[in-house]
């Protein structure tokens, strides 16, 4: 599927021998220290709110770096995303409020419940190809969201659920928006530390080779249900820690939002705008669609649906293969031409 | 990899400082100056864009008298109103962040939302930054349960919206109905409305044959109706939004559910309720937190009759409906509170607000401890030759409640 | 007894208009690979082309759907030569965020027009019907609307089978290089596989309007009423919608009358879960659509 994504180039090139110019194979890792350390220190810079606003941020950095571990390495265009991000957020909740548990207990038994729930419904899930695959996790999501408001005695329903995190009856404090800032800002880093390490791990290999043709990369002796399985339940533990930190941060959760099919959309245009299957698009994705798409509904509050969707389809004409692919073989070829990239995919 | 990644924190420390609010050197204080700014986050887009737009009319409204008179008198001076108006896009986590932007720009009072949800993820915030929020729309009890002391709903709870109905009923429709059944969507506002009523029901000795409930926003309800069918209720009483009310209607004449009468929450006094049923309407009662016949005048608006005028005056000669009204009537209790106050000093506007007694165009503001208007009484209106009117309480009643409700069809 | 008949009827005919939703979007995924996420736009933009018809020429919304699919025809025409095959040989990813793109402008311009207000068209006779044996109530404007989606169906089939455009945009379907090699235009063909979708929204969209409340929120729901039609009926096989929609509307008719009212949604994904995992190419689908690896 999508033999296309893959001649874009995915990160193959850190282990071939370096061609001239190259730089240097700790360089990556700096940049990203650097990312973590700017981000620490914008927080002393924000008002409380704007760090609440920034935290959003992270958090979509997180998610969409977490989808691309199964949409873009393996090319599974996983579309119930938001299952995962879901059934974190409900886990914590039932620990928090049934079994009076800490966050810090809920939190990463939250993400080991997504991650063996993605692999029990990745056997036969994951045998789908193409859209299928994406319908059939829609599918799931959708019915976990029902699930969940049809046990009202558990989830509070279509009500809602509040986490008690004031007082003496709450299990964790509430963290305040400091608190959050930092627990977002160390799970998008660890999300995209996590894939950067599965990109030149074995397992990396392994899923692009799925990602260009999945029966040659099983004849050349790739396990290819291990690989992707393992992909998948990777990327919906991170997905379902989100969730976790996300229903504490709210405080009161709803399943139509914790279950809403534009946040799964949303990490997907994060990641194909940022550069699918490569480690910095999702982050630079996520940090660019976020910071727009704030940024018009701060100042255009009428307008701002319509001109993100705009921005999005001259973003797909223009570079559909995201801006990293673009710019790395733009680099390599010296063509910056957008008009003879949009002539790439024309029919 | 590296320059893009060096890049992008680059990009992203400047873009959030120019896109969030100035550096943190100018904090401004509200009603610096001879305005005062008030914080609105609002559905402009998503799935509650037309009730949003409807409450913005309403503050618009609000703010447009104010100024007219002169602006609010704090001490020796007028305050111009200035209200910010933000988009939510129907989202609760939104409408939380955005009342803590609100707070970094010092703006300490806020107009609530649209609806339940997002007003109980803004109470959140508005109670930890020490804000005061008055709620336009926010109706269910829940919100008002968790001690917050710095919410304030202008309008009638939600366990009011169906036991009013259902009184109405008690009172006035001969032959007297025996049968209830309730059709509920299943968000908790309509939850907690569907559930008092029936308690209601219960108490004046209905007797409630069924509560169905369904998925909210769903313009399909064949399933519930097809299973009251069979029960032969005399009343069917429907807590719903406006989608939900429609496909109550519609659906039941298709299915071919005849009961007495046909109740519903919230949708019967919104003009699409009549424009798209046509004559299918005709007789459905519906409850609702204001009509023109309001009792009670104010110094800003006059009374309701003059809200109408006002209101047809600034939108193009559309009749108002209580959406607006309820979001002018919540901007007014913070204007009188910080009027009362003398001061925009959060903690006295609070504290002001709670001693609240004021008479409006939308009947009285005064809330209980909890935040809550109770003073204030829900009405009934009946659809009647295509347009909605009131028909209880008797002492601002229009015209006689028409019974059983279905014969005119 | 009769309760259940009632369910039943009401649910086939429900099935209708779901069926007629979602032919339009099966076919272009079938032809193309590409999953229209605008496709509910554009039933709502059939929606509010028979509501103005309706408003200023009075025209009957059953009759409204020659005109409203003539029209829709052109701009999805359009869309697809000026937007869509620009990138259609891109991954599935792009063609999908296209159409979200698409779908976020058609959407919200909708809402600046006609704000977000619920509408309908009244006409009278749609809520009428007559009564079957033992007090099962038949709906006139459902019966239309499910008829409306058979005839479509069925004119779809015989334009498929008996036509050389059809037989065009069928080959083109099945091998793209191919067909052009044997002189087809792709993208002239492409245009008019997407033309006849938005046409066939269009249509379903009249309909919507005679027998059911819009506004511009209702464009997801549309969209994923066909993505699970489409599924369940299967691609490559023109009865697919018809049998899918057919389909989803039994299973939520039925889940409706045994089940609490608000787990409907839950029965029909489940189903829809269970058909992926045990025959992936749909009740009725060719497993050539469910297992193409190319674009």
């Amino acid at each position: 599927m999508e033999a296309s994504t893959a001649p874009a180039g995915t990160g193959r090139g850190e282990k071939a021998p370096a061609p001239k110019g190259r730089r240097p194979a700790w360089l990556p890792w700096a940049a990203g220290a650097v990312a973590v350390l700017a981000g620490l220190g914008l927080q002393s810079q924000l008002y409380s709110g704007q760090e609440r606003t920034v935290t959003t941020v992270y958090m979509f950095v997180a998610l969409a770096a977490a989808w691309n571990l199964i949409g873009g390495f393996t090319g599974y265009a996983c579309f119930g995303q938001v299952g995962f991000f879901g059934l974190g957020a409900y886990t914590t909740v039932i620990l928090m409020v049934h079994g009076g548990l800490s966050f810090w207990v809920a939190w990463p038994v939250s993400a080991v419940v997504a991650a063996v729930f993605a692999a029990v419904i990745g056997l036969p899930l994951l045998r789908l190809k193409g859209h299928y695959f994406a319908v059939a996790t829609l599918g799931v999501a959708e019915g976990l969201r029902e699930l969940v408001t049809n046990v009202p005695r558990w989830t509070g329903g279509g009500a809602g659920v509040t986490i008690p995190s004031t007082g003496d009856l709450a299990p964790t404090l509430w963290l305040g928006n400091d608190g959050f800032y930092l627990l977002f800002l160390g799970l998008a880093a660890v999300t995209a530390l996590i894939s950067a390490l599965i990109s030149r791990g074995r397992t990396g290999y392994a899923l692009r080779a799925i990602n260009q043709d999945e029966d040659a990369a099983a004849a050349m002796g790739v396990n290819t249900t291990r690989a992707k399985t393992l992909a998948f339940a990777v990327s919906a533990a991170l997905t379902g820690a989100i969730g976790s930190a996300y229903a504490f941060q709210q405080v009161t959760i709803y399943p139509e939002r914790l279950f809403d099919v534009n946040i799964t959309v949303l990490m997907i245009v994060m990641v194909v705008i940022g550069g699918s299957g490569t480690v910095a698009g999702p982050v630079l994705g996520a940090l660019g669609i976020a910071v727009v798409s704030e940024y018009l509904r701060q100042h255009f509050p009428q307008m701002h649906s319509l001109t993100l969707g705009v921005l999005i389809i001259a973003a797909v004409i223009l570079l559909p293969q995201g801006l990293v692919n673009f710019v790395r073989d733009a680099m390599r070829t010296r063509d910056f031409s957008l008009l003879s990239n949009v002539r790439r995919y024309r029919l | 990899m590296m320059h893009t990644k060096k890049a992008a924190a680059v990009v992203a420390a400047v873009a959030l400082a120019t896109a969030g609010c100035g550096s943190k050197g100018e904090h401004e204080a509200s009603g610096g100056g001879d305005t005062l700014r008030i914080g609105a986050s609002l559905s402009l887009t998503g799935s509650l864009a037309r009730e949003g737009g409807l409450t913005k009319e309403g503050y618009e409204l609000c703010r447009q008298a104010v100024n007219a008179k002169g602006g609010v008198p704090v001490g020796s001076k007028k305050l111009k109103l200035e209200i910010q108006y933000q988009d939510d896009t129907s989202k609760p986590d939104t409408a939380a962040q955005l009342v803590d932007q609100f707070n970094d720009k010092g703006v300490k009072l806020i107009l609530g939302p649209y609806g339940s949800a997002t007003t109980e993820a803004a109470a959140a915030v508005v109670e930890r930054n020490g804000q005061v929020m008055a709620d336009s729309s926010g109706a269910d009890d829940k919100i008002f349960q968790k001690g917050y002391k710095r919410t304030f709903a202008a309008l009638s709870p939600a366990h009011s919206y169906a036991a009013s109905m259902v009184q109405a009923i008690n009172e006035m429709a001969k032959p007297k109905p025996k049968t209830m059944a309730f059709l509920s969507a299943d968000d908790g506002f309509s939850k907690t409305v569907a559930e008092s009523g029936a308690e209601e029901a219960r108490r004046l000795g209905f007797d409630v044959v069924a509560t169905e409930y369904f998925p909210s926003g769903t313009s399909d309800v064949s399933a519930a109706l097809t299973k009251v069918k069979s029960l032969k209720p005399d009343v069917i009483l429907g807590s719903v939004h406006v989608a939900e009310g429609i496909a109550i209607i519609k659906q039941a004449k298709e299915l071919g559910v005849t009961p007495a009468g046909f109740a519903e929450t919230v949708a019967p006094p919104t003009p699409d309720f009549a424009k798209s049923l046509g004559a299918d309407a005709e007789g459905t009662l519906g409850s609702t937190q204001w009509t023109e016949k309001t009792t009670g005048e104010d110094k800003w608006i006059g009374s309701a009759a003059d809200y109408a005028t006002a209101f047809k005056a600034a939108f193009g000669g559309r009749a108002p409906e209580y959406h607006g009204a309820e979001a002018t009537a919540a901007c007014l209790a913070l204007v009188f509170a910080v009027e009362h106050a003398g001061s925009t000093e959060p903690d006295k506007v609070r504290d002001a607000m709670s001693a609240l007694d004021e008479q409006t165009f939308f009947g009285p503001l005064k809330f209980t401890d909890k935040g809550q208007n109770l003073t204030k009484k829900m009405q009934v209106i009946q659809i009647q030759d295509g347009k909605p009117v009131t028909v209880w309480p008797k002492d601002v009643a229009e015209s006689a409640m028409i019974w059983p409700g279905t014969g005119k069809r | 007894m009769s309760q259940f008949l009632q369910a039943t009827v009401y649910g086939l005919l429900q099935g209708g208009l779901l069926a007629l939703i979602a032919v339009g979007f099966s076919l272009v995924w079938g032809v193309m690979n590409v999953i229209n996420l605008a496709h509910g736009a554009f039933v709502l933009i059939g929606a509010y082309l028979t509501f103005e018809l309706n408003q200023w020429l009075g025209l009957d919304p059953f009759l409204a759907i020659v005109p409203v699919a003539a029209v829709l025809f052109t701009v999805g025409y359009l869309v697809q030569r000026g937007l869509i095959n620009l990138v259609v040989k891109a991954p599935i990813f792009i063609t999908l965020l296209l159409t979200f793109g698409l779908d976020l402008v058609l959407v919200n311009g909708l809402i600046l027009l006609y704000s977000g207000d619920y509408r309908s068209v009244t006409t009278g006779y749609a809520g009428d019907g007559f009564t079957l044996l033992s007090g099962v109530r038949v709906p006139l404007g459902r019966l239309l609307a499910a008829g409306v989606a058979l005839a479509f169906t069925l004119i779809l089939v015989a334009m498929m089978r008996r036509t050389r455009t059809g037989l065009a945009i069928l080959a083109t379907g099945m091998d793209r290089g191919a067909a052009r090699l044997m002189g087809i235009r792709a993208r002239h063909v492409y245009a008019l596989t997407f033309g006849i979708s938005t046409a066939m929204a269009g249509a379903a969209g009249a309909a919507v309007s005679a027998v059911e409340t819009f506004s511009p929120a209702d464009s997801v729901r549309f969209t994923l009423f066909s993505f699970v039609a489409a599924v369940l009926g299967g691609l490559g096989n023109m009865y697919g919608a018809l049998i899918g929609g057919i389909l989803l509307g039994l299973v939520e008719a039925w889940g409706g009358q045994l089940l609490p009212g608000t787990l409907v949604n839950a029965v029909a994904f489940g189903l829809l879960v269970v058909v992926l995992a045990v025959r992936p190419q749909g009740i009725a689908g060719r497993a050539f659509y469910a297992s193409r690896v190319e674009v």
